[in-house]
């Protein structure tokens, strides 16, 4: 497999003392972002060659972890702006998660009208999951109707965590939420589950890019929030590689983990494992010697 | 939700679950489909630092952190309390004849009032109801059905026993719990239809509460158990023993799969087992599979196949050998082993010959083993 190119953008101290992001801060990262993930340092260009105009595209986004921990809202607030710059049609681009409830509560305004961009959770009326199974490896699920049937390209714009069981929650896992049973799939340590649903047809052959939403880390006691093993990181991560760019998230927490003097995520027997399964099934890079870092503080 | 759709949908899982609604929800005016979950403390578990938990219900032992799920989905930690999500919230209700559990020794022909919630603590991939058991509760229809309405319930319908069933009544344990004693205050009987994927404590709390429970033993092989059911066989066996060593009835069930479960050692060494550590009065049911859920690309079993399982019961000593989903066959009689009479004809569920008095068989005076009306 090719090398794959994680960009980090950073700017540190940008949090607001209630930690919303700056929005101007927000754009310049997310441009820079995408214009060193292009060839001709672009982002329009970038972003017309990721996406067709009359995709429908979902971004997916986490709220499990209510206020304190979900995507911020002002995160997909400026990624969709660019989107609607690039020339996708405001119409055409859906925020959403498990429920309107959890997306109220990190603060997200529910639309559900026709014009301009939509917000909603796969519980809203009318949608919901899918009667049929999609049975595939050793996934039993069904999908979210919003993954399987509105959506044609997809962004996992998740949040990065430590988690319990897991060890990283990021990109890959973010897709835990498109299934009406993710509660199944957290033996040993989640693996291979996270990367046989990520391989599965609904997932797969819509995923576009993965941006992390690094701004607040959580590296340690996740995935709920804990103000004393959290940190303002102020940080998005892109990757055209899912595995490539969860592989950095996990290595920032372990740097993060190693500062606070806290033991490796090996050490306490939850290693993510399955970025290895994810790398051994082609689904990206786990390795670091194939993973190119771009490190810029904006 | 309107109750006529609850009512349809219902009937839906009814088919699934092999039954219809009967008149019961003809009259359950009184209850409304919920969309709330329930917030009930938790019987089971321990808590540790950083709100975090350890669920000590069933062997799964979940730790979780604040507002995480148990692998059963239906209890959840939150701020470090864990809070069963499904008391009182049925989302099956039926009114059924025990024959349909199975339990062929404990009160035949007896209505039974069935209920479920959603969630299960294993994952077999040949389940019958998956659509309640693998579900979220907000994922799927329920009604406020608190003990006490329980309990009225069976009693105006005239089913002197509450089932706990369906799904896996262990994930709702409290629930369950809490219907027993009412429904025992009441002089009904409670029986457990489970597959016994829960720990001595909590069985052993349930087991003074309950008068029977019907165990699935899904295969004796711990390959099966992490293939097929995403569990372990060792705390089923243990739980039989249990149960076995109370005073409440027993009975098993074991689902023939081809190819999965049905050689013939494997079968043989399980017969041993039963006959060796729980004796050989206990029933034991070998129920036909037809595909389902993730296992549609194998056969039904063939009738053979469950005749064979039969044989090397019965040759194993075990004096009650059933043979399920399979109406009509002969194999769905009791015979009294001294006799060899039919002791009990059925027909699907239907009784034709009770020939029975005080528990003996009225051919030879044998002792039947069983709760017997």
């Amino acid at each position: 497999m090719a090398n794959s190119r994680v960009i980090i953008i950073r700017k540190k101290g940008f949090l607001s003392p209630n930690r919303i992001p700056d929005l101007n801060s927000l754009i310049r990262m997310f441009k820079r972002g995408f214009s060193l993930l292009d060839k001709q340092g672009d982002y329009k260009i970038f972003l017309r060659n990721l996406l067709k105009p009359d995709d429908r595209i979902g971004i997916k986004i986490n709220t499990l972890g209510g206020k304190s921990l979900s995507t911020r809202p002002e995160v997909p607030q400026v990624l969709t702006s660019l989107l609607i710059e690039s020339g996708i049609p405001s119409k055409n681009i859906i925020i959403w998660d498990r429920t309107n409830r959890e997306l109220k509560i990190a603060g997200y305004r529910l639309n559900m009208n026709k014009k301009g961009v939509k917000i909603f959770g796969t519980d809203s009326r009318g949608l919901g999951y899918e009667q049929d199974l999609t049975s595939h490896l050793n996934i039993g699920s069904r999908f979210s109707s919003i993954q399987s049937r509105i959506v044609t390209a997809s962004i996992s714009l998740a949040i990065v965590k430590d988690h319990g069981l897991a060890g990283v929650t990021a990109g890959l896992k973010n897709y835990f939420g498109a299934i009406h049973n993710p509660n199944k799939y957290h033996d040993s340590n989640c693996n291979p589950y996270i990367a046989e649903l990520f391989s599965a047809d609904s997932i797969w052959k819509k995923h576009r890019i993965s941006i992390l939403d690094a701004l607040l880390i959580q590296y340690h006691r996740g995935p709920a929030y804990h103000s004393q093993w959290a940190t303002e990181y102020g940080a998005l991560i892109f990757s055209l590689d899912p595995v490539a760019a969860d592989f950095t998230s996990w290595q920032i927490i372990e740097e993060l983990r190693s500062a606070k003097g806290l033991p490796t995520l090996k050490e306490e027997g939850r290693e993510p494992v399955y970025l290895k399964t994810a790398e051994k099934m082609e689904l990206g890079n786990a390795s670091p010697a194939n993973i190119n870092i771009i490190r810029e503080e904006i | 939700m309107k109750r006529r759709k609850f009512i349809k949908l219902s009937a839906v899982a009814g088919t699934a679950a092999g039954s219809g609604l009967g008149p019961l929800l003809m009259d359950l005016d009184a209850f409304q489909t919920s969309y709330d979950l329930s917030r009930v403390e938790a019987k089971f578990y321990k808590k540790h630092p950083d709100r975090e938990i350890e669920c000590v219900l069933c062997p799964r032992f979940c730790k979780l952190g604040d507002k995480e799920r148990g692998y059963c989905g239906v209890r959840e930690n939150i701020d470090g309390t864990y809070y069963t999500l499904v008391y009182g919230k049925a989302c099956a209700i039926h009114v059924d004849p025990i024959e349909k559990k199975p339990l062929f020794h404990f009160l035949p022909g007896t209505p039974t009032l069935s209920i479920a919630t959603a969630g299960c603590n294993v994952n077999c991939k040949f389940c019958q109801n998956w659509e309640i058991s693998q579900v979220r509760p907000e994922q799927i229809d329920h009604m406020d059905f608190p003990p006490d309405k329980v309990v009225k319930s069976a009693q105006k319908y005239n089913c002197p026993i509450i089932a706990y069933t369906y799904s896996e009544p262990v994930v709702f344990y409290e629930y369950m719990y809490d219907t027993s004693l009412n429904a025992r205050k009441k002089e009904l009987k409670n029986v457990v239809i489970t597959g016994g994927h829960i720990n001595p404590e909590p069985l052993e709390e349930l087991i003074q509460v309950v008068d029977a429970i019907k165990i699935d033993l899904k295969a004796f092989t711990q390959d099966f158990y992490t293939k097929y059911v995403r569990g372990e066989l060792k705390p089923v066996l243990d739980a039989i023993k249990i149960i076995a060593s109370s005073s409440i009835w027993l009975e098993i069930v074991y689902l023939v799969i081809p190819t999965l479960n049905d050689n013939s050692k494997e079968l043989r060494d399980m017969c041993r087992w039963i006959a060796n550590e729980i004796g050989p009065d206990v029933p034991l049911h070998f129920s036909r599979f037809h595909p389902h859920y993730l296992l549609k690309n194998l056969p039904s079993t063939p009738v053979s196949t469950l005749e064979k399982a039969a044989d090397i019961a019965g040759k194993t000593g075990l004096n009650y050998v059933y043979i399920g989903n399979v109406p009509g066959h002969k194999a769905e009689n009791t015979y009294c082993p001294k006799c060899k009479n039919i002791i009990i004809q059925r027909q699907g569920y239907i009784i034709r010959q009770f020939n029975l008095k005080n528990g003996r068989c009225t051919y030879c005076n044998s002792r039947i083993p069983g709760v017997w009306i």
